[in-house]
């Protein structure tokens, strides 16, 4: 019994160990993050260095981001908000309809619709950017108009990914319709009074997934915005002080907008964790 | 198998003939034994259901016709007319001031934007015959038509399907499957830097692009093709499942039992799902920079006596990709490990324990077989997910370090989808970015549906219940 | 042939709006005529469009109204408001147009402007090894006749031909001072004169010596000093006829392997910002970092031009490499009084005034003879050092964006191993053939 014990003590104690190297190697980067962005790029220097911790802490690189009139960061910042406010609400929106039409009534093309989705979603999105641009520009909504652009596309296509939020339904009774249609509740009646209100974890993960992805966006936004700084994303406006030389000893600066940019997203995800382990969990068992 | 299939197939090509004969044949009984109005509708649209009443369904399909033809005159016909050539006006100079020609670019999109609404004319004319029909059948039955207003209801009961997707297909419709016809097109022209809209005219070349993919002679892409689509299974083979079993592993190791603070370890691991990956991988990508934060301290400790080429020797880059992508992915899939091993019903492993196995084997007994059946499909949208995985490559690497030996451009990191966006952004070579577009899909494709049907829990869908 | 049509048509301008308003009028009935009375056609349309330009330089006074968009490179978008706020001011009949900024480095223009012309920006700066690019994609316009004069005339021979392509000239240089030398840290290296030296100080002192190999415009300072050439020719289209390459050739091992050995050193890091730096020694770089340097060096900031270094074959080579420019282009416009005001900012941009305060403000180094003589210039130190160094380099001419990123890939495979330092000089003869035979594919 005690060697079983001290087995099972050992046992731990080495769990113990990975898991606090582990919790230092995942650390790491991000307490790297904040380090450099306390690097002073005026008296100090602001691009890369080979050590980690500052000679000396100031906040020069935060009082640069929102000094509005040396760049525009706060304003990409706020068009990055706009946008992942407008997608979060518009996408779940449609993806509740998507689902609750794929999950809970049989119409013909119903099959049709949704293997025709799957074939569509093997095609790389990038394929279609130049394409995508030049719809955009018919409509007025590049470079100045880029941010309902880029919430009209996004948006758009998002009826595609309804895998997670139909496969939620799927596992609330079907029974449940029936007694209300025997009732003379109609479809849409159901939907909104019975459905939804029984989603909550379910509309709560897609919005966050959906809030959290305009965050990252770099690729697409770039190329509909290009040349009109005031219409940039965080990821592209500061992408660039990484990526292209006119932008020398920007690395701290980028440092404290990344500070910034994680903070927000960070916290949101930390409270509603348990609603995305949710989501996740659901739909990798559904597939 | 195969036979099966083959028959399976031919029996759908059979069905598919079928109603297309039944549906010729109902039009024509329609026209033959319909009256006037019906007669009239084959011509104006919705002219029928009007008269007979149906307002609603009438003008809905009259205004369809309208906006057709509208369309057509007013906008579709000057694209469509030329789609054949893609335009033949050369842009000129008058003096100073520049005159553009034909855009071969608006020609085909539009273009290809006509032939959909033409399609579409033509369903909705079929529709409006079966809908005349149907309301003569049922007037000669003696039955009484529905109201406009039930019509109407019926969106929100009968019919609220076609409420909740109307604005979803429009948007895929138009945002996704129109530019992707376009971009198929694409691959069938000369598309790219010399020939450039509005400027310049392109056209069509038919399979040039698709030989050039396949031409391992000369100035031919052929060997780059083979080597950047194996790196990229590779990867993504690797990517899954390092990140899989890794996953687990820290998935058990905190759910063991005598851990403490299972929140606080999972909370830092899922730091890298919160934090936006533009801003943690350019990081981590700086960090690993021949003169990076990483080599300069081992330099500095004397750990190693010159740097460690982590993004520069190609295949030290793609390991540390792969190392720094189950950074990324570990806690992704120790969340959902986490939440299925709980599943796992306990005394399955106390009988285990009790016939003398040991973790490992009750491990690879109970929980990986368990684990696996559960996952398989998500397995499957995580390597198709990884052949296009572009942040990770991108922002680490952009598909770097290039090499003499690989031709357009690719480096020795590039996956077939950052490739493409290469070609795409900086080159504008657009006809060859979208044959490598086309091969992505054809890749993803076959896996999927090779994969797909090996599945465990596809096959035998009772199977661990 | 054109200044005798502006003199005939000079003394017929009258009545200048009037025939303004004809002038267009004909202008699309000819547009629709047919192309085969060409020849005919291009007389009077270029007669209308000098008679217009002259009206507009005397009597014009209505310009329309209408938007102007300029991009450049984000640290001179303070400066370059500055100035057109002066251009207004000068040109009151220019009222009608609205002016904007925006901050598209010299390195996205070009992408920017070939994704699409349209939604591009009217006025661009550009670094020159995308003109080529840019005129095949019909985003560059001819500089105007009296323009193309006055900067041929102005600034300084290799700037001009960075803004031609064939025969013609399609761009405003504004700075020439795109070329590369040697920064470095005096309490490291002690005699900046040769390569062998600077790297085994860099390698004493434990610090880095940063040469980007894989860039093709930093690659040349070893081929070009060991006596080998790589040119292009192109037509006035922006097609490239001909490359006049001598790579492969004894001359071309001796640089490559030398190359090969200064990558292999411990010391070596591929790179040529100073901002991605770290422990820097020495720095191949430009003038744009000099206040970089400054500050990342201090006290122990100095610059040289390139050091020499000794081949393999024993002799001592002078590393050389490409002076560049930066130029301004004018997009296409369907409008001539639109196109009218653009000649006219532009020309003011790129002008001795506008290049020395540009100086002044940013320490571009002008392309303008006038201004290249001035105090201020002549005393600024990296200046100096990069003239020191141009006396060894060849004006950059044009080039096919392919050879660039060519030239990335001979530097990667360098840097990754690929091609070896102890490698045998027929493997790197084989190796510059493959470069020699790709590069003149390029040129049909």
């Amino acid at each position: 019994m005690k060697s079983y014990k001290t087995k099972r003590a050992i046992g731990n104690i080495i769990g113990y160990i990975i898991l606090i190297l582990i919790s230092i190697i995942w650390l790491f980067p991000f307490v790297g993050l904040v380090l450099q962005s306390f690097r002073s790029y005026a008296t100090e220097y602001g691009g890369m260095v080979d050590y980690l911790v500052p000679k000396q802490f100031s906040l020069d690189n935060y009082k640069f981001l929102f000094d509005t009139s040396q760049n525009n960061y706060l304003l990409w910042y706020k068009n990055t908000i706009v946008i992942a406010v407008f997608v979060s609400i518009f996408q779940t929106i449609i993806q509740l309809c998507v689902s609750y039409a794929l999950s809970r009534m049989r119409f013909a093309g119903r099959t049709f619709l949704m293997r025709f989705w799957l074939i569509l979603g093997m095609f790389p999105g990038f394929l279609t950017m130049i394409c995508l641009y030049f719809l955009l520009k018919q409509f007025g909504l590049t470079q100045a108009g880029a941010i309902p652009g880029l919430i009209l596309v996004t948006v758009a296509s998002c009826g595609m990914g309804y895998y997670v939020c139909k496969g939620y339904f799927d596992t609330i009774p079907k029974a449940l319709d029936e007694a209300a249609m025997i009732d003379g509740a109609t479809r849409a009646r159901i939907f909104f009074t019975m459905i939804i209100p029984m989603s909550k974890p379910i509309i709560i993960y897609t919005a966050l997934v959906a809030f959290m992805a305009p965050w990252c966006d770099y690729v697409f936004a770039s190329y509909v915005a290009f040349g009109h700084d005031t219409s940039y994303n965080v990821a592209v406006g500061m992408t660039r002080w990484v990526w292209t030389n006119d932008y020398q000893g920007y690395f701290t600066r980028f440092c404290a907008g990344g500070v910034l940019v994680a903070i927000p997203v960070t916290l949101l995800f930390m409270f509603l964790q348990k609603y995305y382990v949710e989501g996740v969990t659901g739909g990798a068992v559904k597939g | 198998m195969a036979k099966g299939a083959n028959n399976k197939k031919k029996n759908a090509a059979s069905l598919f003939f079928e109603a297309i004969g039944n549906g010729f044949k109902e039009i024509g009984v329609t026209f033959a034994e319909g009256d006037i109005k019906t007669k009239l509708s084959f011509l104006i649209f919705g002219l029928g259901p009007i008269l007979r009443g149906q307002i609603l369904i009438g003008v809905a399909l009259l205004l369809c016709e309208v906006l057709f033809f509208y369309f057509m005159a007013g906008f579709g016909w000057q694209y469509l007319s030329k789609f054949s050539t893609l335009g033949t006006v050369a842009t000129k100079k008058v003096g100073r001031k520049t005159v553009y020609g034909d855009n071969s670019f608006l020609i085909l999109l539009f273009g290809v934007l006509c032939i959909f609404a033409i399609i579409a004319f033509i369903a909705i004319w079929y529709i409006n015959v079966k809908e005349n029909r149907k309301e003569e059948l049922l007037l000669k039955a003696g039955k009484k038509l529905p109201s406009n207003k039930d019509v109407f209801m019926s969106l929100f009961d009968k019919n609220f399907h076609k409420t909740l997707l109307a604005l979803p297909v429009t948007g895929i419709f138009v945002f996704t499957v129109l530019p992707i016809v376009f971009m198929i097109l694409v691959a069938f022209t000369n598309y790219d830097k010399n020939h450039q809209s509005p400027s310049n005219l392109f056209t069509w070349v038919g399979l040039d692009n698709f030989k050039n993919l396949v031409s391992f002679s000369g100035a031919g892409i052929g060997p780059t093709f083979l080597q950047v689509l194996l790196w990229t299974l590779v990867w993504a083979l690797f990517a899954t499942f390092t990140n899989y079993f890794l996953g687990l592993a820290v998935a058990m190791l905190i759910n063991k039992k005598g851990i403490k603070f299972k929140k606080l370890w999972r909370t830092i691991l899922v730091l890298t799902i919160a934090v936006p990956q533009f801003v943690s991988l350019l990081y981590v990508m700086k960090m690993f920079a021949n003169d990076g934060l990483i080599n300069g301290y081992l330099i500095k400790w004397g750990i190693i006596k010159s740097y460690i080429p982590f993004w520069t020797d190609p295949m030290l880059a793609r390991i540390t990709i792969i190392v720094v992508n189950i950074w990324i992915g570990i806690p992704y899939m120790m969340l959902i490990a986490t939440g299925l091993l709980m599943n796992i019903p306990e005394d399955l492993y106390e009988s285990a324990r009790i016939d003398g196995a040991n973790p490992w084997q009750m491990f690879r007994s109970i929980t990986l077989p368990y684990m696996l059946f559960v996952t398989g499909p998500f397995l499957l949208t995580q390597f198709t997910g990884n052949l296009n995985n572009f942040n990770v490559i991108y922002l680490l690497t952009q598909g770097k370090p290039q090499s003499v030996n690989l031709a357009e451009k690719a480096g020795n990191t590039d996956l077939l989808i950052t490739w493409l966006y290469k070609m795409t952004v900086n080159d504008t070579n657009y006809r060859m970015a979208a044959v490598i577009g086309i091969m992505v899909f054809v890749v993803t494709a076959v896996i999927s549906l090779v994969v797909y049907n090996m599945l465990p829990s596809v096959k035998d869908e009772e199977g661990f219940q | 042939m054109k200044k005798k049509l502006v003199s005939v048509l000079m003394t017929a301008a009258m009545g200048a709006t009037l025939l303004a308003g004809c002038g267009s009028a004909q202008e699309a009935a000819q547009t629709a005529q047919d192309t085969a009375e060409t020849v005919a056609e291009t007389a009077t349309e270029a007669a209308e469009v000098v008679e217009e330009a002259a009206e507009a330089a005397e009597e014009i006074t209505d310009y329309g109204t209408g938007d102007i968009k300029i991009w450049v490179a984000d640290n001179v978008v303070d400066f370059t408001n500055e100035q057109i706020k002066a251009f207004q001011d000068a040109h009151p009949e220019f009222s009608g147009y609205t002016f904007t900024v925006e901050a598209v480095g010299e390195g996205d223009a070009a992408g920017n402007m070939i994704t699409d012309v349209e939604a591009g920006a009217d006025i661009y700066a550009f670094a020159q090894d995308q003109i080529a690019r840019l005129v095949t994609a019909g985003a560059l316009e001819v500089v105007e006749d009296s323009n193309a004069e006055a900067v041929k005339a102005e600034n300084d021979a290799g700037a001009v031909g960075a803004a031609t392509v064939g025969g013609t000239l399609y761009a405003y240089p504004i700075t020439s001072d795109n070329g590369y030398f040697l920064y470095y840290d005096k309490s490291v290296v002690t005699d900046p004169s040769t390569l062998e030296g600077i790297i085994a100080d860099c390698e004493a002192a434990g610090k880095n010596f940063y040469f980007e190999i894989n860039s093709g415009w930093y690659q040349t300072a070893f081929f070009f000093g060991a006596g080998a050439e790589l040119t292009y020719d192109t037509d006035d289209s922006g097609n490239f006829t001909k490359c006049n390459s001598t790579y492969a050739s004894d001359a071309g091992v001796v640089a490559l392997k030398k190359i090969a050995e200064v990558a292999s050193s411990k010391a070596f890091q591929n790179g040529s910002a100073i901002s991605n730096a770290t422990n820097v020694g020495a720095i191949v770089d430009g003038t744009w970092d000099a206040q970089a340097a400054k500050d990342l060096f201090g006290d122990n900031y100095a610059c040289a031009k390139l050091p020499t270094f000794e081949g393999a074959d024993g002799k001592t080579y002078q590393m050389s490499g490409f002076g560049g420019f930066k130029l301004l282009g004018v997009k296409p416009q369907e409008d001539d009084l639109k196109l009218a005001v653009c000649d006219a900012l532009a020309a003011f941009l790129s002008s001795e005034e506008v290049q020395l305060a540009r100086y002044n403000a940013v320490g571009w180094g002008p392309s303008n003879l006038n201004a290249q003589k001035s105090d201020a210039v002549q005393a600024d130190e990296a200046l100096s050092a990069l003239a020191d160094q141009l006396q060894y380099t060849i004006p950059q001419g044009q080039y096919p964006g392919d050879y660039w990123s060519l030239a990335t890939s001979l530097g990667d495979s360098i840097i990754s191993g690929e091609i070896k330092a102890d490698a045998s000089d027929d493997d790197f003869m084989k190796a510059l053939t493959d470069f020699q035979t790709t590069c003149e594919s390029y040129a049909k």
